[in-house]
């Protein structure tokens, strides 16, 4: 396992350099210029000194200073807030949308794990249907529709949450309960397939022939194994999640990194796209590393170190 | 049951120590706050080219001039006396003995010395600006050219401290605005010796000169040290930005919000929301959908007034499309009939709120005694005629041609009315070719185009913030339309001293731009706030939309 571990921590840096360089090529090709901020043109000597200070006179020059600076933990200066670094802005914007995203998360787990449980327990009468509409409305309502309506009912119409800025948990629940929606969709109808089979399983029939309540037997034998798939659902989900949400922190106007992804790229700030790609392929692969490794705990006999 | 028990703990931890984490709490409402649409890009003054940015430059510091609360004219700032030669290019300030920084130091000539020399070694958006200074663009071309053996020579720009309290200033000829210039954020000063903290790596120029870098960190609260009215109390990035009033500000009786907040929102719903909860007491924006909402039911704290800047086409006036082809726009002819073939109340209609359609391309109303000319209203009868003249009878045989636009707003909305309008006057079709921002301001600046959506805004109180844009050595002319006689007018009214002289002759020199009609104007742009007018005193609604925080108050 340990050495398992290793190799995959060990190929984390190869994984992220080709990200990068896929990143940086598309970045540079993209048409657009970054030094130009509003509808006036710049002198070229402003631009030039802009390019040098930023060590991007050329793809060469670039590619040689800043892949360096990263590894040393500087993501450079951003094009967009002339005052910070894309250091800060990643220092000031993570820590909020890794909030926000484990609770979202942690709704998600919980409300999709019981409404799939239940769901598969009274397969094909009423809550099995409750479960099915609800993870249809989860998976094909955009967020920013339930973002605004959340937003437009309970903040503009009927003021149970304040409209305020991030810093305290009532401002949190609105946006988290709008992001876990398509997660909680997703694990409540991998739950229930993956639980209809296991409760027609044989291991399951012996524990009930055995005289085990029916609760015991479906929350204990076979929850633990029917939670296999989410569990693998939940490493790229995760990272989606903890990195933020464009739409879901506009509608909120949370201060976290989501809008970073979208408007680095409409700004063509280049320092910025790469910052917010590393931290995002970062969570990523921790994330999908972290899955395999919960795997081999919650069911022994998967064996993930096993040669193909 | 232990184990059950431990995954939920370990959750709400986790989740505690995230909040924690990424910061927060709530802290005592301030006497003014307002949204201005997103966070800051930079508190540096030198670098500073957005409005929201420009806005905070005014409340933190204070050039040698000032503006008028109400009227926002020049008027001098932290120098008092100013005296100024009869020939009106020497500018002698005298630095009011009771000016001071926000950390109790008086504000002295080197500090502006100090703030233009750096502008001019790394120049941003508005540097141009000191141009007028003699010798300062031969500093700033030479430094930055870098030739080894010639070092740039800072003695020969004409900024001179004749000693601690008085600066003199000399022109390259007589500036009419040269006190809107020295009033706008990008030539306000800077307080070296608060900045040494934060010195960085110099940069050994190859011509042996040598560049004080700062690192970015000396604009963050608690090292920044301003002279105006406000100091930054706290910044806390993409949430909020707090101000109090400067115990050491000259004019400090007249400060009458003593807190300030600027609320930082990237969604213009978000912030009407906010504002109709209470939480603020001012924005500066509205989405297009909410104005026009508000603006449609008369509602009282909608504040809609005209802007300093024209929506506009812009045609290529080059003999040749990039691609090769030639371009019918190069006809004066053709330019006249698509300008007289559209109806602008149309265009005001998709809009809808209350912009004033316009056949002129300095906004009415900028500028107080400046006579406008009148532009080619619509007039399809004589559209046609000219565009048979030029070749085209009845659209006929005119090349494939495109309308270029960015997607954002209604710039769709406005590219198919018209085009609708082309098609039935003058039986043209053209493609619409909508795209995203930046590749539409690459394609205007390159023109890559033939008829692109455009805007311009002002940015001092001076119509050569309009005409500059179409004169031969703009880098803003996107039209590239080269015209003698305008550039002749533009260069007479640059050195003219009578002020009604100098706005006949600008009047005159747009004139002959909207008869040539490298643009065609569709409106003034027109500004919406959004505040009570019952709380709220001394917001003006002038049609540059600036303000200065000090004489703002709120009665609650």
């Amino acid at each position: 396992m340990g050495r398992f571990i290793a190799i995959r921590v060990l190929q984390l840096p190869l994984i992220l350099a080709v990200i990068y360089l896929l990143t940086f090529v598309l970045v540079w090709v993209a048409p657009g210029d970054p030094f130009t901020r509003t509808d006036k043109k710049i002198d070229p000597v402003v631009i030039e000194s802009m390019k040098k200070k930023m060590h991007a006179e050329s793809w060469r020059s670039f590619l040689a200073h800043y892949p360096v600076q990263m590894i040393k933990g500087d993501f450079g200066a951003s094009l967009t807030y002339d005052d910070v670094s894309v250091t800060d802005i990643i220092r000031a914007g993570l820590p909020v949308s890794v909030s926000l995203g484990l609770l979202a998360m942690v709704i998600a787990v919980y409300a999709g794990v019981c409404i799939g449980t239940l769901a598969a327990v009274s397969r094909g009468g009423l809550f099995d249907w409750f479960s099915l509409s609800v993870a249809l409305i989860g998976i094909s309502l955009p967020s920013f529709v339930i973002g605004s309506a959340l937003f437009a009912l309970f903040c503009g119409t009927l003021h149970w949450f304040p409209i305020g800025s991030w810093g305290s948990f009532s401002a949190m629940v609105l946006p988290g309960l709008a992001l876990s929606l398509t997660p909680m969709a997703y694990i409540a109808r991998l739950t229930r397939v993956s639980m209809i089979d296991m409760l027609s399983s044989d291991f399951i029939r012996t524990a009930r022939a055995k005289g085990l309540s029916r609760a015991t037997v479906i929350w204990k034998h076979g929850l633990k194994n029917a939670v296999l798939p989410v569990i693998s659902f939940l490493g790229p989900a995760s990272a989606a999640t903890l990195t933020g949400s464009f739409i879901v922190e506009k509608v909120f106007n949370i201060p976290g990194l989501g809008q970073h992804f979208v408007n680095s790229v409409l700004n063509r700030d280049q320092t910025l796209i790469l910052g917010t790609v590393m931290v995002y392929s970062i969570f990523l692969l921790t994330f999908n590393l972290i899955v395999d490794v919960a795997y081999a705990f919650v069911d022994p006999r998967i064996d993930v170190t096993a040669k193909q | 049951m232990l184990r059950l028990a431990v995954i939920p703990i370990a959750l709400i931890l986790l989740l505690a120590g995230a909040m924690v984490w990424s910061g927060g709490g709530t802290q005592q409402r301030a006497d003014f706050s307002y949204i201005d649409r997103g966070e800051v890009s930079t508190l540096d003054p030198n670098r500073m080219s957005w409005t929201q940015d420009i806005r905070v430059g005014y409340a933190l510091w204070e050039g040698l001039y000032t503006l008028d609360p109400v009227t926002l004219d020049a008027i001098p700032g932290c120098a008092f006396p100013i005296d100024i030669s009869a020939d009106k290019t020497v500018y002698t300030f005298h630095i009011r003995p009771e000016a001071r920084w926000s950390n109790g130091k008086p504000v002295v000539a080197s500090n502006f010395i100090f703030a233009w020399r750096r502008m001019l070694e790394e120049p941003g958006d508005y540097t141009y600006l000191l141009h007028y200074i003699k010798g300062a663009k031969e500093f700033e071309d030479a430094f930055a050219a870098d030739e080894p053996g010639k070092p740039a020579d800072f003695s020969k720009v004409e900024a001179i401290e004749v000693n601690p309290q008085t600066l003199r200033v000399t022109l390259l000829h007589p500036v009419a605005f040269f006190p809107d210039i020295c009033a706008f954020p990008p030539c306000f000063p800077l307080n070296r010796e608060s900045m040494q903290e934060y010195l960085d790596v110099p940069t050994v120029k190859k011509s042996g000169a040598i560049h004080e870098n700062y690192k970015k960190t000396f604009t963050r609260a608690g090292a920044l040290v301003t002279n105006g009215a406000y100091m930054l109390k706290d910044w806390q990035f993409r949430r909020r930005m707090r101000f109090e009033a400067n115990p050491y500000y000259w004019d400090r009786a007249n400060v009458k919000s003593k807190v300030i907040d600027k609320i930082s929102s990237d969604d213009l719903s978000w912030s009407y929301e906010m504002f109709a909860s209470g939480g603020v007491d001012w924005i500066t924006d509205l989405s297009g959908d909410t104005a026009s909402e508000l603006f449609a039911r008369h509602d009282p704290d909608l504040h809609v007034f005209p802007a300093f800047g024209t929506y506009f086409y812009s045609f290529n006036c080059n003999e040749k499309l990039n691609d090769g082809k030639p371009n019918p726009f190069f006809d004066v002819r053709v330019r006249q009939a698509f300008t007289l073939a559209v109806n602008k109340q149309t265009i005001v209609d998709i809009t809808r709120l209350g912009e004033l359609p316009s056949d002129n391309y300095i906004p009415l109303g900028a500028f107080t005694g400046y006579p406008a000319p009148h532009g080619l209203s619509m007039d399809v009868a004589r559209a046609q005629r000219l565009l048979a003249a030029a070749g085209y009878p009845g659209g006929k045989g005119f090349p494939q041609t495109s309308l270029l636009f960015n997607n954002e707003a209604n710039h769709a909305q406005i590219a198919q009315s018209v085009r609708n309008q082309w098609l039935e006057n003058l039986g043209i079709d053209v493609r619409l070719e909508g795209m995203e921002i930046k590749v539409y301001r690459d394609k205007l600046h390159t023109k890559d185009y033939a008829v692109g959506r455009a805007s311009w805004f002002g940015d001092y109180n001076d119509p050569s913030t309009f005409t500059d844009k179409y004169k031969k050595d703009s880098g803003n002319n996107d039209s590239n339309w080269l015209n003698d006689k305008y550039q002749s007018l533009c260069e007479k009214a640059d050195v003219e001293p009578d002020a009604m002289k100098r706005l006949a002759i600008f009047a005159q020199a747009e004139k002959v731009l909207l008869d040539e009609a490298p643009i065609l104007p569709l409106f003034t742009y027109v500004n919406a706030y959004v505040f009570r007018d019952r709380q709220v005193k001394g917001l003006p609604l002038n049609i540059r939309s600036m303000e200065m925080y000090k004489s703002i108050q709120v009665v609650r």
